[in-house]
């Protein structure tokens, strides 16, 4: 349940590091996200943003430190667990189950309720219109856009109070950027707090209320969203111009 | 004392058949160790080398055989070399449409090849003379050896039994010697082969085949290359096998036991590892050798306690896959790999 | 011309054959999908389920169930309990060996654990030897008289009847199970992309135990099937499947369980009528030959998977 004006974070990030194998790639990540909140996570390539994503939600054991949600400490906690809890995430690429219908997607979205919340499934076609006619249609046949709707809309049948997306307009067309990001902000308008990694940030950070900068295992800056978009050294390095 | 020679005796023909095994290691160890290949019908090339070494080298066909070819009664290296060619050549056939594949294809193909060979040898007794086997394959310098170690019994008669039980069996330290050289002239060959950029190359596709791909090289090709040389290696350990054997049939063959008793051997020595392969061979012989020995105080029947070797033997995979599955030796050049 | 005249005979016997092959590449398909492996053990553990029906049927005999034989088939309603009591043991002893073994290895390479089912296929086959032994085993001694099917011309018996009711149910009964059960959804969520099901909450252990589950009982029934179309069993019967059975799976396309029945009719028919033409013992060899072909020409298989 949501806590208004409690002094706990929604997720609380203390000195993670993480890698893979012999690799390490966080060297310490501070981060907190509120409940609510829209987070925006940018920084170059390689800078850790998908390696901390897939720590958070237990693809990735971290070597050290400590992640909380709700109060709660979910360090290592393996992925099906940490659903479980309120979370739920959005990979970057592979993030639908292409041979199964838009309907069957959903559904196995709500794999770990006893049954699928019909409220929850009409909620989703309001929010993603275009799936509503599509509902038998097979994913795997679906424009990149759709399949992005799908995703997120996966993500969001159990009503999560963090939703992770890991670089969510990177395969679509400019047009649908603005779209996603629009649906974006009307998720958060219902109380989801949404913690998103994006690369080419402008349009995130537009919306966000905090942004943070990652660069080389390392948070570098820390601000609320528009300031971040306004800061003239922020832009030159990691926005890609002005 | 005859005891001891008795036992002397034993582990001189233990050792040769460990020696044998460990040639086949090397080849796998060539396939499966350095490139990565899937290659589960072993016994299909020992089988095919050990047949034509004997044909090539053996006799005629006899008015009591059912065989209509073959027996060219050549030199042993002769057969040793023929039976490495077409063990070669099987592997050409069997890698051509596979290699360009997933591993689980070359599996299930390498497990067809090595069924279809057997099938072939059981029923075409014309050239193999089916289930009756072939015999009295000549081995290379028996008679020789022979002449003078008879003769020499002859010429001591008041020889203590002991000595005339050694001396009756010199032979078989010579083909131990044999195996011996085959087996450290192959050891040296492979080194040298792996630790050139050839070998290099077999490495890098083991690793990461995409990765070797993209540096340009014919990925496919190199493949090739090692599934052929192992399986020539494979040919020669079936060759030495036959003549110290004298005697083949199919049924000396069965896929599964020939090709798995070598998988075992491989990954308890130490994959990627000649020596480990060799020291492979000879621990898991010797293993298979102790449990022959332990039945007969066993309660079952034969053929309950030959299954229960075997799946001793399979226990023992397992383990090893579970707990060490590097083997006892380890991989030589392996590079600390960041994944 | 006689060559010819027994084609459609031998269709009749290809059919039979291919519904066994069917079912049991059904569950190689469906493990290497959702679990990403080839088991070479799967033609064992067919013949696992052959035998354990054999040490049922007495139990279940002795419980009253009665023997009179069904209809025209040749064995009674005890032995259809002993086949489903069978197919259930043969999953308990897969779980016990998945939790064993299998589990310990899910990270590791694809290689080590296609040797690991080598060696399982190895053990299940001499653990098989070593109870029952290595001579056959006969499921009946009575003959079975074939009769005519009226019209066209050719004949069957009522086991075999029985053996290819047994194939079409199995696999309807499969294929309503993945379309509509939330469970058989989950498993083609998990064969589509298993990193994401993980991501969205599905309990893939769950999954894997199915997996395990579907496969094996459709094996045992399978290696049942052959025992009552052959009459007797011996250890070497799931070394033997295995040819066949990866024939039909890459026929099919490897990971497709309905391209599995494809292919497991097809090489069924094509074992069969080879008869027609070259010598019996050769019949392995024709599964082999269609196996090049099939790497030689679309490795892939006939269908493609639907995504």
């Amino acid at each position: 349940m949501r806590t208004s004006g409690a002094s706990m974070s929604l997720l609380s990030i203390r000195g993670i590091e993480s890698g893979y194998g012999d690799m390490q790639v966080l060297h310490g990540i501070d981060l907190d996200v509120e409940p609510g909140e829209i987070v925006t996570i940018i920084g170059p390539n390689g800078a850790g943003k998908s390696t901390l994503m897939k720590t958070i939600f237990g693809l990735l054991k971290p070597t050290r430190g400590r992640i909380e949600f709700e109060g709660r400490e979910i360090t290592g906690l393996s992925a099906d667990r940490v659903v479980r809890l309120g979370l739920a995430y959005v990979p970057q690429v592979e993030n639908v189950f292409p041979s199964l219908t838009v309907r069957e997607n959903l559904e196995m979205g709500a794999f770990i309720a006893a049954r699928v919340p019909r409220e929850r499934l009409d909620r989703i076609y309001e929010l993603f219109p275009p799936l509503m006619t599509r509902k038998r249609m097979r994913v795997g046949r679906m424009s990149g856009g759709e399949r992005q709707m799908v995703a997120m809309g996966r993500a969001l049948v159990l009503d999560p109070r963090l939703l992770m997306l890991d670089e969510p307009s990177a395969a679509l067309a400019p047009n649908l950027t603005a779209t996603i990001f629009e649906r974006i902000l009307a998720i958060n308008e219902t109380g989801t707090a949404i913690l998103i990694v994006e690369q080419n940030a402008k349009e995130s950070l537009r919306l966000s209320h905090r942004g943070c900068v990652l660069a080389a295992g390392v948070k570098c800056f820390e601000d609320s969203g528009p300031a971040i978009l306004a800061n003239e050294n922020i832009g030159r390095l990691y926005l890609g111009g002005e | 004392m005859e005891q001891l020679i008795g036992v002397v005796n034993y582990l001189v023909f233990f050792a040769i058949s460990a020696g044998i095994y460990g040639v086949l290691s090397l080849g796998l160890n060539l396939q499966w160790g350095a490139t990565g290949l899937f290659n589960i019908g072993i016994a299909g090339f020992y089988a095919v080398g050990a047949y034509t070494s004997a044909l090539v080298c053996g006799l005629p066909p006899t008015a009591w055989d059912g065989r209509m070819v073959g027996g060219f009664e050549l030199p042993f290296a002769v057969g040793l070399l023929a039976a490495a060619l077409v063990s070669g050549a099987l592997a050409l056939v069997i890698g051509l449409p596979t290699l360009r594949l997933r591993a689980d294809y070359l599996g299930i193909a390498t497990i067809g090849i090595a069924e279809t060979v057997r099938l072939i040898l059981k029923n075409e007794a014309w050239l193999t003379n089916g289930v009756w086997g072939l015999q009295q394959i000549p081995s290379p310098l028996y008679s020789v050896i022979h002449r003078h170690t008879a003769a020499y019994i002859t010429a001591h008669p008041g020889l203590p039994e002991w000595q005339r039980l050694l001396v009756s069996r010199a032979y078989n330290w010579f083909y131990l010697l044999l195996v011996a050289a085959v087996l450290i002239a192959l050891y040296f060959v492979l080194k040298r082969l792996i630790r050139s950029p050839w070998g290099r190359v077999l490495r890098a596709i083991r690793e990461d085949e995409d990765a070797a791909a993209m540096s340009g090289k014919n990925v496919f090709a190199f493949k090739l290359q090692s599934l052929v040389l192992g399986a020539m290696i494979m040919g020669i350990a079936g060759a030495l096998y036959a003549h110290s054997a004298r005697f083949i049939s199919p049924a000396s063959f069965e896929p599964l036991y020939g090709t798995f008793i070598v998988w075992v051997m491989l990954m308890v020595g130490g994959t990627g590892n000649n020596k480990g392969a060799m020291l492979g061979a000879f621990v898991v012989w010797g293993i298979w050798a102790a449990t022959d020995f332990v039945t007969d105080y066993l309660p079952w029947t034969a053929p309950q306690v030959a299954a229960l070797r075997i799946v001793a033997i399979g226990l023992l995979l397992e383990v090893v896959i579970v707990w060490r599955p590097k083997g006892i030796l380890p991989e030589i050049g392996a590079k600390r790999r960041a994944l | 011309m006689e060559t010819l005249a027994r084609i459609p005979q031998l269709l009749v016997y290809g059919l039979v054959s291919g519904s066994i092959l069917s079912l049991g590449g059904i569950g190689v398909s469906l493990t290497y999908s959702i679990l990403g492996f080839s088991n070479f053990a799967h033609g064992d553990v067919m013949a696992l389920g052959a035998y354990l029906a054999l040490a049922i049927l007495p139990l279940v005999s002795a419980v009253g169930i009665g023997s009179g034989p069904l209809g025209s088939l040749s064995f009674g309603p005890d032995f259809v309990v002993a086949l489903v009591l069978a197919a259930i043991g043969t999953c308990g002893v897969v779980l016990v060996l998945d939790r064993l073994l299998f589990r310990r290895l899910r990270g590791a390479g694809r290689i080590t654990l296609m040797i690991a089912t080598v060696g399982v296929a190895l053990g299940l086959r001499n653990v098989i030897q070593f109870f029952w032994g290595p001579q056959p085993r006969y499921y009946s001694a009575k003959i079975q008289y074939a009769t005519m099917i009226p019209g066209l011309g050719v004949k069957i018996k009522p086991d075999q009847v029985f053996i290819m009711a047994v194939a079409i149910s199995l696999a309807v009964l499969l294929h309503l199970f993945l379309r509509y059960t939330k469970i058989g959804k989950a498993m083609r969520a998990t064969a589509d992309n298993a990193s994401l099901a993980r991501v969205t909450g599905i309990n893939t252990e769950r999954v894997v135990a199915w997996t395990w589950i579907i496969g094996v009982s459709l094996a045992a029934v399978a290696g049942i099937l052959i025992g009552i179309e052959n009459k007797f069993v011996t250890p070497e019967l799931g070394w033997q499947m295995l040819l066949p059975i990866f024939a039909a799976v890459i026929l099919g396309g490897f990971g497709n369980p309905y391209g599995a029945i494809v292919g497991g009719i097809v090489v069924g028919v094509s074992e069969e009528v080879s008869t027609a033409f070259i010598s019996t013992a050769y019949k392995p060899a024709v599964a082999f030959l269609i196996l090049i072909l099939m790497l030689l020409v679309k490795p892939t298989g006939l269908l493609t998977r639907r995504s």
